[in-house]
């Protein structure tokens, strides 16, 4: 088991005696934990964010358990003389990928996130939407212990967004910790094992709502062997789960979850059977 | 690491911002060397008129990426070694293009010293050119290291530190470089071929420790 994220007691200055952005800051990432960083405009998120993803170094304090770690900006640049492909092909190899692997993780990321079509296109000549694509795509193919997502969905379209959630759900089930930032509070609602708030230069630590069934959920009816308990990886994925006769369950999980649930059931040993998978009626506004 | 610069060498490649130092190096070449003059002499041009280019294009190297892509490259391998990946790729550019230069100036040379009477055998020239140009290419990274992000970030006050560094570099007694492309100009009066190895291993040293503190300093100064 690879050890925690820590920041203790982490600053951040720029300059020598500039203000301080952030002071004090403790936080500790744990292995498959989803965090969800909240803040006002300017208040220091991204810098807590670059110093989570290594890119900057605190000015005080230290960070230890740095793991493999992958970061999404927020607003990506198509000024690269690269194709979208021949881009990730080179940050593929450059996240330790083989050259084949990675041009094989390329494409598929593409095509997960709806820009296969732009797969050979100058990465200048990509709209804002199908570049940060490109930014989501370099991030997730070399499978990184420590997701970085500092607004992540801002620019996707409808597909994508739900694509990168579901995304999310993967990393964390495989293990690999998440920590992101987005400013749609429905953003992997219910979902975060933490949240923080960033104000004034420090983190402050907000209470995680249960595991309400806060954004979209998809119902998914189950039969396993007459008396068998649900797998572990079932349990720990649904949000609700009632058995409605002997051996036949009703499981309700949120909707990024819903593949990784199905997975879970199907390569189970023994498999379970999935009788029938349904969305939910949605909640007033947050359609998928 | 080898992921790292080949990412850095495409970059480079493909931005063609390499070519204005390199016109500007050839250029200067065809006005200062001409075929049939004394060989070390004409070495020391093409050595000396590296040292600019190369720290020309550590900076080009430096800056050519988009600073939210570098973000990305940062966190995957860590800020230092990012930045140290594209200060080597400018390093072996300019050494590439010091050694072709060298190669070539030797061809259309004389192989003989100031006087254009005492001879001067044409390939231990040519390998002491080429220590001088790989002298110059060190130094010139090193120029460019210290006089671009992280450590200045203005643009103007950069460029002029650039300009005064490397010519200082060049004329400064005590210079590795100084001391190199001095060698092959009193080698060319006396018509003894030079072994610049002392100003060398000196270059090394200085470009390892400016390398050095770029990537230590590119986490800490980043934006």
């Amino acid at each position: 088991m690879r050890p925690d994220l820590c920041l203790e007691n982490a600053g951040r200055r720029y300059g020598l005696r500039g203000p301080w952005v952030l002071r004090g800051v403790d936080l500790t990432v744990s292995p498959g934990r989803l965090v969800r960083v909240e803040g006002a405009n300017g208040s220091g998120k991204s810098t807590l964010l670059r110093l989570l993803a290594g890119i900057d170094a605190p000015s005080e304090g230290r960070i230890t358990g740095r793991p493999r770690t992958a970061y999404v900006p927020e607003r990506f640049p198509p000024a690269l003389p690269f194709t979208a492909v021949g881009y990730l092909t080179h940050l593929g190899t450059v996240h330790g990928l083989t050259r084949t692997g990675a041009a094989r993780a390329a494409a598929e990321w593409l095509e997960r996130l709806g820009a296969a079509a732009y797969a050979d296109t100058p990465m200048a000549r990509l709209s804002k939407g199908s570049s940060q694509k490109v930014a989501v795509a370099q991030a997730l193919l070399g499978e990184p212990e420590l997701l970085v997502l500092d607004e992540a969905w801002t620019g996707l379209d409808t597909d994508a967004r739900a694509a990168l959630e579901r995304a999310v759900a993967e990393r964390t089930t495989a293990g690999g910790s998440v920590v992101f930032v987005d400013h749609d509070p429905r953003r992997l609602a219910g979902l975060p094992d933490a949240m923080y708030t960033v104000r004034d230069g420090s983190l402050v630590e907000r209470a995680v709502p249960g595991p309400s069934p806060s954004g979209p959920q998809v119902t998914v009816e189950v039969q396993g062997p007459p008396d068998a308990r649900l797998p572990d990886a079932v349990r720990r994925t649904v949000t609700s789960a009632e058995e409605t006769a002997p051996g036949s369950h009703r499981l309700t999980v949120a909707a990024p979850h819903s593949d990784v649930l199905l997975r879970a059931l199907l390569t189970a040993r023994p498999p379970w059977h999935v009788v029938s998978v349904a969305r939910q009626a949605d909640a007033p506004g947050s359609r998928r | 690491m080898t992921a790292l610069l080949r990412y850095h060498a495409a970059l480079l490649l493909r931005s063609q911002r390499w070519l204005p130092p390199f016109l500007l190096y050839a250029a200067f070449l065809a006005v200062s060397v001409q075929a049939g003059q004394p060989v070390l002499d004409s070495l020391g041009y093409t050595a000396a008129a590296l040292l600019p280019v190369a720290a020309w294009l550590a900076r080009i190297c430096v800056t050519a990426e988009p600073q939210a892509a570098r973000g990305c490259v940062a966190a995957a391998v860590g800020p230092a070694r990012a930045h140290v990946a594209c200060l080597l790729v400018a390093l072996s550019g300019a050494a590439a293009l010091g050694t072709v230069a060298t190669l070539g100036v030797t061809l259309l040379s004389a192989p003989v010293a100031s006087d254009h009477r005492t001879p001067v055998p044409l390939a231990p020239a040519c390998g002491a050119g080429l220590l001088a140009a790989l002298v110059c290419a060190l130094l010139g990274t090193a120029v460019g290291a210290l006089t671009s992000r992280p450590l200045l970030r203005s643009r103007g006050r950069a460029v002029l530190a650039l300009l005064l560094a490397a010519l200082l570099s060049l004329v400064a007694t005590g210079s590795p470089a100084q001391a190199a492309v001095q060698g092959l100009v009193t080698g060319s009066r006396s018509g003894t071929v030079p072994l610049p190895l002392l100003p060398l291993a000196a270059a090394a040293l200085v470009t390892a420790a400016a390398l050095a503190l770029a990537g230590a300093l590119a986490a800490r100064r980043s934006t």
